[in-house]
C-alpha cells in the first residue's frame, strides 16, 4: 500500500485467506493489544502460565485504525420502510410538471406485483438552506438548520426490492442473512471504548423492530461479543439487567460475593485457567454494567432547556427525543456503534408509505427531526461531534410514481435513493450525484450500498480491502468481493 | 504412517516474513526482546485504556483465533503462552519492518523473504505455484524460480536485463506483459526484481519446496500406522493411549494424573448424556467402585449411559450445528419450517440406535433412492432443506444457485472437512479445488426441487413407495367422491371418504425436497458465480484432487435422477479418504474438548496439521473396520482409554512446554454448551421433563426481546408451561428471533455448518444467569427440592445442595461460607413470617450454586 504511508500493515493481497494484520488483531489486540497482553499478564487476569486454548485474547480490545481518521463513533438514523428521496432530499422541478402522467423510463416499478400509478409531484416544498444553498423539504425545519453540515448522497442504489433484504443489505452489506453487521464489523475492527456497556447499540421504534428483526443487528459468523445489543430507552435498558424482584440489592451484593468467594477458591486449586478467571470477572462487570446503563437512561440531571430541545415534552417526538438524547449520553460513555431506528412494524407504522406517503412522512419526519436536530446541536456543544459520524437513510426510497392512480402511496424505489453523512471528517453543505429527472433513477456519481459502507469504514480509519474475518475458508469483509469505493467526495467536496 | 512428512510439513502459502522466522521458534529469548510496551502500543486518543476489561472474552474456538491462518499453523505458540508473546512481539517488529522497507531498498540489497516473494505472492502465485503451473512455471521457492518453466530459465541471476521474467514484466505489449490480469507491477517492485536478480537472486537455502496439494495428507488414503511401543506399558488401557503416552515420552512429558472417580462419573455423564449424575446413581457408582474393579465398573456405566434416550439427545444436538439445523426459514416471513422437527427426531433415534455412519450418511443424502426407501428415509433427506431461504429473493435466479451452495458447501464442510464452497466464482484460491469441481457438486443437487406454492412451503408424505402411491391414489378417490353431489348424498359421501381413509391412513407429512422427474436438469459452470453468464455444460463428479478415478454415477431410474445417490455410496465409503477422518475428529473433539484436528470443517490444505497424525489415521481405519461405522463403538474405544481419564491438572513442569495442550498431557476444563448447562440446571431443580421428540417448544423468552420484532404480537406464543421445561434441544430455534439466553450463550451460527461452538465470556451471560427468570425459577424449584428432600437443617441442605448439582459433598470452607450465608438472609424479622424461615435464604444459595464456576465447566 505505497499510497498510504500511515500504515503499517501488509495489505491483504487477495479477499481469500487471513491477512496478518487479522491475525495479529485476532490473536492480540493489534499494537495495541500487545501492550494490553503484557497488562494483562501482570495483574494477574491471566497469569503467564495461562494455558493456550482458554487463553485467547479479549476481542473487543481496542484496536488502531488503518490510517488516521477523526470519527470515533457512528450514529446510524434508521429511517426503517424506506423514507421517499423526491419528497425529503432529492427536489424534482421537473416531477411537477409530469403530475399524473405514466413514467416512461426503463426502471423497474412496483414491488411484489403492486398497482403501478402515475408521476406524482411532492407536496412538500423545497427550499435552499443554510450558507452552502443545500435544498431541503418542508419536512425537515429543524434539520434544515444544519444543512451545511449535511451531505447529501442524492445517488444511493441497492440491490433489493424487499424490506427484509433491503435492510439487511444496508446493515450487512448483503441480501442473506447470517452476515455481520456494519457495527459487528466496526466492534471487530476497532475494539470499544468504554467498559461497562455495550460496544454496539440497537434501540427499536416502539411499534415494533425492523423487518428481518435481530438478522438487522446479529454478528453472524463472527463471534457472540461482536453482535448489537438491544438497548431501551426506557425503564430497564439491557435485558435480565435489574436484579430479580423481590431480591434486595443488599441482598444482590452478598449473593455475589458469596459466588466470587467459593469461584474464588475454585480457582486457587486450578491456577492458570484463565476462562475460570474471566468468568468471575465478567460477574463484576455485570454488576458495573448494572449501575452504568441505568445511569444512562436516568435523565433526571438534564436540565428543561435539554428536555425541551430534543422535544421531550411532546408526544409526537417524546420517543425518538429520548433514544436521541440517551445517544448522546451513550457517545459521552464511549459507545462505538449507536443504531436508531425510526419506525417499526410494517406499512405505515414505518417510513413504508404504500397507501398515503404524505400522511406517513409527515408523521415520521415529525417525529425525528427535532430530536436528530437537538442531537446535532448537543453533540457540537459537548465536542463530541468532531468524533461521531451521522447517517440517515432506510433500506431503500420510494418512487416518484404513486402505487395506483390517484392515490397518495409511493412504492419501494432502489434504484435512487437519498441518504445523508453528517459530523466526523465529512464534507457537509452538499448533494453528492443525482437521480434522473423526475428521481426514479440514480444516473450521477452512483453510490452502491457497499460505497457507502466503504465510506463509514474509511471514515472510522478503517480500510475495507483490509478489514477481513476469516471464515469458510474464505477471508470475508463487509463490502463482499466486488469492487467498491469509498464515496471520495463526502470527505472533501471534489 | 503414510507419509513420515506429516507433521513436519511446511505450510505452502507462509506468507512472506514471518512464516520463515516462526519456522525458527527455538530462538532464544534474548534476541527478540523489545520493549514491552512500544510507544506506538498505547491505544488511539480517546480510549479508555481499561476497555478490554468489558466483556472479557476468551475466544476458544477456531473461527476468531489463529489456527488456520497461514502463516500461523506451524507455530508451536498459542496465545497466552510466554513464547506466543514473544512471537507477537516478534511480529510486530517484523511487520513494522515490512512498512519500511519501500524506504530503505534504495541502500541495500533487496532481501527475498522480505521484499520479493511478498509480490510474487500477490501478483503471481495465482498462475505460477503449486496450485497451477502455467508454462509449467513455479515462482513459490527460490529454487524454482532458478529452475524455470517449460521453455527452460526465465532469469540469469546477475543480469536482470538478460531475464526473461524483468522482459515480461516490463514489456509494453500487454499481450505479453505479466501479470495479465490487473495493474502492472510498480516501478519499485520492478526495481526491486531486477537488483534481487542482479545481486545474485538469493534465497534462502532452508526454504521448503511447499508441496503439491495431491500429496496433502487428507487427500491420501487412509493407512492404519502401526501402534507406537511406549516405556511406561502400565498407563496403556488400549491403543489410543499408545499414540498419546508415546509422543508424551518423546517430549520427556508425562500425562496427567487420573481424574478422581466422582469427577469421571460426572464426566461420563455430561459428555454422553449431557445430564450430571443423579444421586442414586452417584451413590451405585461410589459402591460399585469400592467394591469392584475400576475399570469394569466405569464400563458399566458407559454401557449404561450409551443405552439411554438421552444419548441421542445429547449427541444429536452436535451433528444439527454441523448441519445448520433451525426450525425456521429467516428472512422476512421467517416462516416455521413446518414439519422440520421430524429431521431433528430422525438424528436423535439414529444415534440411539447406533446407525451406522455410513448408513446414516447414505440417508440423509439419497434416502428416497435407496432401494429400501421409507417413510424415515426420506424424511432424513430433510438435511438438504435445513438452510435459510428468503420466499421474496432479491434475484430469484441467484437464489437458485444460493440454495444449491447452501447445499454444496454444508455437504463439503460437514462430511468432508473441505471449503468448497470458495471454488462457487473462482478456482479455491488456496485448495486444489476447481470451480468445474464445484459445479460439478452442484450437479448433483440440481435435480432437487423446494415443493411449495407461492411463498407457502408445502410438505410430502413421508413414506414407501407403493404408500405414497396408495395415499396419491387416496386422496384422488376422495377427490372424484366429492364431486358426485348428484348421485349421492352429503352423508354418503362423507361415509365413503371414510371408508377410504380407513383402508388407506394418513402419512406422516415430512420436510424434504424432492426430484420432480428423474430427468436431471443441465447444469454449467457459471463464470464468475453468474447465473447470467453460463460456461461449460459439467455433469456430476466428485472433486478430482479427492479420487483416482470417479466414482460410477448410476443412471436415472423412473422416479429420480440417482445422483445423490452415486454421491452418498462415495460418501459413505471406507476409500473416501475424509469422511471417516472428519467424523472420528468431532467425536474426539466432543470427548477431549479439542479435535486431532483443531479446525473440524478444515482438512484442507489451510486447515491445521493433526495434533497426532498417526492417531487420527489409526482411529479413521478402526472406524470404517473393527468399527463398523458405529459410533457408540467409537465412544467406547475413547471413553476407555487412559488418556480420557486424565484429570484437568497438567504436570505445570510439562504444560510449560505444551501450550494449546498439543501433546494431550491433561484433559482440558470445557464449558458446557448453553443446552447442557440449561439441562443440568433443569435436572438439578428436578422439573426436566423427559417427553421426546416433536414439534419445536417455544421457550418463555423476555418481552424486551420480542418487542424488537416487526411482528411483535405475534412472533412467539410461549408453549404450554410443562413443555418449557424440556431438554434444550427441543427449543424451537427461530432464525430471526434466537432465545436470548441460547445467544448469549453461544448457540451456534444457526445459518452455516458450525464445526465448533465458540466460547465466550461476557458480562451478559452473567446478567442472564444471575438475574434472568429461568435461572431464579430453577433455583426456586431446587430450593423446594432441598427442603423437600434434606429437611431444615442447613447444614443438611448444603451438604445435599452440592451432591446433586457438583456430584460431591462441600469442603469446610464452602460450608461454613454457605451457613454463614444462609444466616445473614435469614434474618429474625421475616416480612412474610408464616414462610419457611429460610425460603428466600435458600433460594439465593440455590442461584448462586447454579452460577458456580464448577457447575458450568466439566472437570
Amino acid at each position: 500500500m505505497p499510497n498510504e504511508p500511515a500504515s503499517r500493515f501488509i495489505p491483504n493481497p487477495t479477499p481469500c485467506g487471513r491477512s496478518r494484520r487479522e491475525f495479529l488483531w485476532q490473536v492480540g489486540g493489534g499494537f495495541a493489544g500487545l501492550a494490553l497482553i503484557d497488562l494483562l499478564s501482570r495483574t494477574g487476569a491471566f497469569a503467564a502460565e495461562a494455558r493456550a486454548a482458554t487463553a485467547g485474547i479479549h476481542p473487543l480490545a481496542l484496536k488502531p485504525q488503518h490510517f488516521p481518521a477523526k470519527a470515533k463513533h457512528v450514529v446510524f438514523l434508521f429511517m426503517n420502510g424506506g423514507p421517499s428521496q423526491v419528497d425529503t432530499f432529492d427536489p424534482k422541478p421537473e416531477l411537477a410538471k409530469h403530475h399524473g402522467k405514466a413514467y416512461t423510463g426503463d426502471a423497474k416499478i412496483g414491488s411484489n406485483g403492486r398497482a403501478i400509478g402515475h408521476l406524482m409531484q411532492s407536496p412538500f416544498e423545497f427550499k435552499k438552506h443554510g450558507q452552502s444553498g443545500l435544498e431541503i423539504s418542508s419536512l425537515f425545519p429543524h434539520t434544515a438548520k444544519f444543512a451545511d453540515d449535511l451531505c447529501v448522497i442524492r445517488s444511493m442504489h441497492s440491490d433489493t426490492a424487499a424490506h427484509a433484504s433491503g435492510c439487511l443489505q444496508m446493515n450487512t452489506g448483503h441480501v442473506l442473512i447470517g452476515k455481520p453487521c456494519l457495527g459487528s464489523w466496526l466492534s471487530y475492527g476497532l475494539g470499544t471504548l468504554n467498559e461497562n456497556l455495550p460496544s454496539f447499540v440497537v434501540m427499536t421504534d416502539p411499534r415494533g423492530g425492523p423487518i428481518g428483526s435481530a438478522s438487522n443487528w446479529t454478528a453472524g459468523y463472527m463471534p457472540a461479543a461482536y453482535q448489537g445489543t438491544l438497548f431501551r430507552s426506557a425503564g430497564v435498558p439491557l435485558l435480565d439487567l435489574a436484579t430479580p424482584a423481590g431480591t434486595s440489592e443488599r441482598t444482590q451484593r452478598r449473593s455475589l460475593d458469596l459466588l466470587k468467594k467459593l469461584n474464588a477458591e475454585h480457582l486457587q486449586s486450578r491456577p492458570g485457567e484463565s476462562e475460570l478467571a474471566a468468568r468471575i470477572e465478567s460477574y463484576e462487570l455485570a454488576y458495573r454494567m448494572q449501575t452504568t446503563a441505568a445511569e444512562v437512561v436516568d435523565l433526571g440531571k438534564e436540565d428543561t432547556a435539554t428536555k425541551e430541545a430534543y422535544g421531550l415534552n411532546e408526544k409526537r417526538t417524546a420517543d425518538f427525543g429520548r433514544k436521541c438524547l440517551i445517544t448522546r449520553r451513550l457517545l459521552e460513555k464511549g459507545v462505538r456503534f449507536i443504531q436508531l431506528y425510526s419506525g417499526g412494524g410494517h406499512i405505515e407504522d414505518t417510513w413504508d408509505g404504500h397507501n398515503d406517503c404524505i400522511t406517513n412522512h409527515k408523521l415520521h419526519a415529525g417525529e425525528t427531526d427535532k430530536p436528530i436536530a437537538a442531537l446535532i446541536a448537543d453533540l457540537k456543544r459537548t465536542g463530541l461531534w468532531d468524533e461521531t459520524l451521522l447517517v440517515w437513510g432506510g433500506e431503500f426510497g420510494r418512487t416518484p410514481t404513486s402505487e395506483g392512480v390517484g392515490k397518495p402511496g409511493r412504492d419501494h424505489d432502489w434504484h435512487g435513493f437519498s441518504m445523508w453523512l453528517a459530523g466526523a471528517g465529512v464534507k457537509g453543505g452538499q448533494a453528492i450525484g443525482a437521480t434522473d429527472e423526475v428521481g426514479f433513477k440514480a444516473v450521477e456519481e452512483p453510490c452502491h450500498v457497499s460505497d457507502l459502507h466503504a465510506t463509514v469504514l474509511h471514515l472510522m480509519g478503517l480500510d475495507h480491502t483490509q478489514l477481513t474475518y476469516f471464515h469458510s475458508g474464505l477471508a470475508q469483509r463487509l463490502t463482499g468481493v466486488v469492487e467498491r469505493n469509498v464515496i471520495r467526495k463526502a470527505l472533501t467536496g471534489l | 504412517m503414510h507419509s513420515p512428512g506429516v507433521i513436519t510439513e511446511v505450510n505452502a502459502f507462509s506468507w512472506g516474513i514471518h512464516s520463515s522466522s516462526f519456522a525458527t521458534d527455538e530462538v532464544e529469548e534474548e534476541s527478540l526482546q523489545i520493549p514491552a510496551e512500544p510507544k506506538n502500543a498505547a491505544p488511539p486518543a480517546g480510549g479508555c485504556p481499561a476497555a478490554f476489561h468489558f466483556m472479557l472474552q476468551i475466544t476458544q474456538a477456531s473461527a476468531s483465533v489463529g489456527p488456520c491462518h497461514p502463516g500461523v499453523r506451524h507455530a508451536s505458540g498459542q496465545p497466552g503462552s510466554i513464547r506466543f508473546r514473544h512471537m507477537i512481539r516478534l511480529l510486530a517488529i517484523l511487520t513494522l519492518s515490512i512498512g519500511l522497507a519501500e524506504t530503505r531498498l534504495a541502500s541495500a540489497a533487496p532481501d527475498y523473504s522480505r521484499d520479493i516473494r511478498p509480490i510474487l505472492e500477490k501478483r503471481c502465485y495465482s498462475c505460477h505455484s503449486r496450485l497451477k503451473q502455467e508454462g509449467k512455471l513455479r515462482l513459490d521457492a527460490g529454487a524454482l524460480i532458478h529452475k524455470g518453466g517449460k521453455n527452460g530459465p526465465v532469469m540469469a541471476p546477475g543480469k536482470s536485463a538478460a531475464s526473461k521474467i524483468v522482459k515480461r514484466l516490463i514489456t509494453q505489449d500487454e499481450n505479453d506483459r505479466m501479470p495479465p490480469e490487473g495493474k502492472p507491477l510498480s516501478p519499485d517492485q520492478i526495481a526491486l526484481i531486477k537488483s534481487w536478480i542482479d545481486a545474485g537472486a538469493n534465497f534462502p537455502a532452508d526454504e521448503t519446496i511447499p508441496r503439491l496439494p495431491a500429496e496433502h495428507w487428507a487427500f491420501q488414503p487412509v493407512r492404519r500406522p502401526t501402534v507406537p511401543p511406549v516405556k511406561n506399558g502400565k498407563w496403556v488401557y488400549n491403543p489410543i493411549d499408545h499414540f498419546v503416552l508415546a509422543k508424551l515420552e518423546a517430549r520427556g512429558s508425562r500425562p496427567a494424573k487420573e481424574a478422581t472417580p466422582s469427577a469421571l462419573l460426572r464426566r461420563l455423564h455430561l459428555d454422553l448424556n449431557g445430564l450430571p449424575p443423579t444421586l442414586a446413581e452417584q451413590g451405585t457408582f461410589a459402591r460399585a467402585a469400592g467394591n469392584g474393579h475400576f475399570a469394569a465398573v466405569l464400563d458399566t456405566v458407559i454401557t449404561d449411559l450409551l443405552a439411554r434416550p438421552q444419548y441421542g439427545e445429547r449427541w444429536a444436538r452436535h451433528w444439527l450445528d454441523v448441519v445448520r439445523y433451525a426450525d425456521s426459514n429467516g428472512y422476512e416471513r421467517d416462516a416455521e419450517k413446518p414439519f422440520v422437527w421430524r429431521y431433528r427426531d430422525f438424528v436423535i433415534r439414529a444415534f440411539n440406535d447406533d446407525k451406522p455412519y455410513d448408513r446414516f450418511l447414505l440417508e440423509q443424502f439419497a434416502g428416497d433412492e435407496l432401494s429400501d426407501a421409507n417413510g424415515d428415509t426420506l424424511i432424513a433427506t430433510g438435511l438438504h432443506r435445513l438452510g435459510n431461504w428468503d420466499d421474496e429473493p432479491a434475484d430469484p435466479e441467484l437464489d437458485r444457485f444460493d440454495q444449491l451452495d447452501d447445499m454444496v458447501s454444508t455437504t463439503s464442510q460437514a462430511v468432508l472437512g473441505l471449503t468448497l464452497g470458495c471454488a462457487r466464482c473462482h478456482d479455491h484460491k488456496f485448495e486444489p479445488l476447481t470451480t468445474r469441481d464445484y459445479y460439478s457438486m452442484v450437479a448433483i443437487f440440481n435435480p432437487l426441487k423446494r415443493p411449495q406454492n407461492g411463498r407457502t412451503e408445502l410438505t410430502l408424505a413421508a413414506g414407501r413407495v407403493g404408500e405414497t402411491a396408495a395415499a396419491k391414489e387416496r386422496d384422488q378417490k376422495i377427490g372424484e367422491l366429492r364431486r358426485q353431489t348428484n348421485t349421492l348424498s352429503a352423508v354418503e359421501i362423507e361415509q365413503r371418504v371414510e371408508t377410504l381413509r380407513a383402508a388407506t391412513p394418513d402419512l406422516p407429512q415430512g420436510y424434504f425436497f424432492h426430484e420432480p422427474s428423474p430427468q436431471a436438469p443441465p447444469t454449467h459452470v457459471l463464470l464468475r458465480g453468474s447465473p447470467t453468464r453460463p460456461g461449460p455444460a459439467v455433469s456430476p463428479a466428485i472433486p478430482a484432487v479427492l479420487v483416482t478415478r470417479q466414482p460410477e454415477f448410476p443412471s436415472g431410474n423412473s422416479r429420480t435422477s440417482q445422483r445423490r445417490l452415486g454421491l452418498a455410496h462415495w460418501l459413505a465409503s471406507a476409500e473416501n479418504p475424509l469422511t471417516a477422518r472428519v467424523i472420528v475428529n468431532r467425536i474426539w473433539q466432543q470427548h477431549f474438548g479439542a479435535g486431532l484436528v483443531r479446525t473440524p470443517s478444515d482438512f484442507g490444505t489451510m486447515g491445521e496439521l493433526p495434533t497426532h497424525p498417526e492417531l487420527l489415521e489409526w482411529l479413521a481405519d478402526w472406524f470404517t473396520h473393527e468399527g463398523q461405522w458405529s459410533l457408540k463403538s467409537l465412544h467406547r474405544l475413547m471413553l476407555t482409554s487412559n488418556a480420557w481419564r486424565m484429570s484437568h491438572a497438567s504436570n505445570a513442569d510439562d504444560a510449560a512446554g505444551d501450550t494449546g495442550n498439543r501433546l494431550l498431557g491433561h484433559m482440558p476444563y470445557r464449558r458446557l454448551e448453553v443446552e447442557a448447562l440449561r439441562d443440568a440446571m433443569l435436572a438439578v431443580s428436578g422439573q426436566l421433563n423427559p417427553a421426546m421428540y416433536g414439534r419445536g417448544v417455544f421457550l418463555r423468552i423476555p418481552q424486551a426481546a420480542i418487542e424488537a420484532n416487526t411482528d411483535k404480537d405475534s412472533i412467539w406464543n410461549p408453549s404450554p408451561e410443562a413443555e418449557q421445561s424440556r431438554r434444550s434441544i427441543y427449543a424451537f430455534v427461530k432464525r430471526g428471533l434466537v432465545v436470548p439466553m441460547f445467544e448469549v450463550l453461544d448457540l451456534c451460527d444457526t445459518v452455516h455448518s458450525s464445526p465448533q461452538r465458540n466460547v465466550t465470556t461476557v458480562a451478559p451471560q452473567a446478567l442472564t444467569l444471575f438475574n434472568g427468570d429461568f435461572v431464579n425459577e430453577q433455583a426456586h424449584h431446587f430450593a423446594a427440592r432441598l427442603r423437600r428432600e434434606a429437611g431444615g437443617n442447613p447444614r443438611d441442605q448444603i451438604t445435599h445442595a452440592y451432591r446433586i448439582a457438583l456430584s460431591r459433598t462441600p469442603t469446610l470452607s464452602e460450608m461454613s461460607a454457605m451457613t454463614e450465608f444462609l444466616r445473614i438472609e435469614t434474618p429474625d424479622s421475616q416480612p412474610v413470617p408464616e414462610a419457611q424461615p429460610t425460603t428466600s435464604a435458600l433460594e439465593q444459595m440455590c442461584r448462586v450454586i447454579l452460577n458456580l464456576n464448577e457447575f458450568a465447566y466439566a472437570e
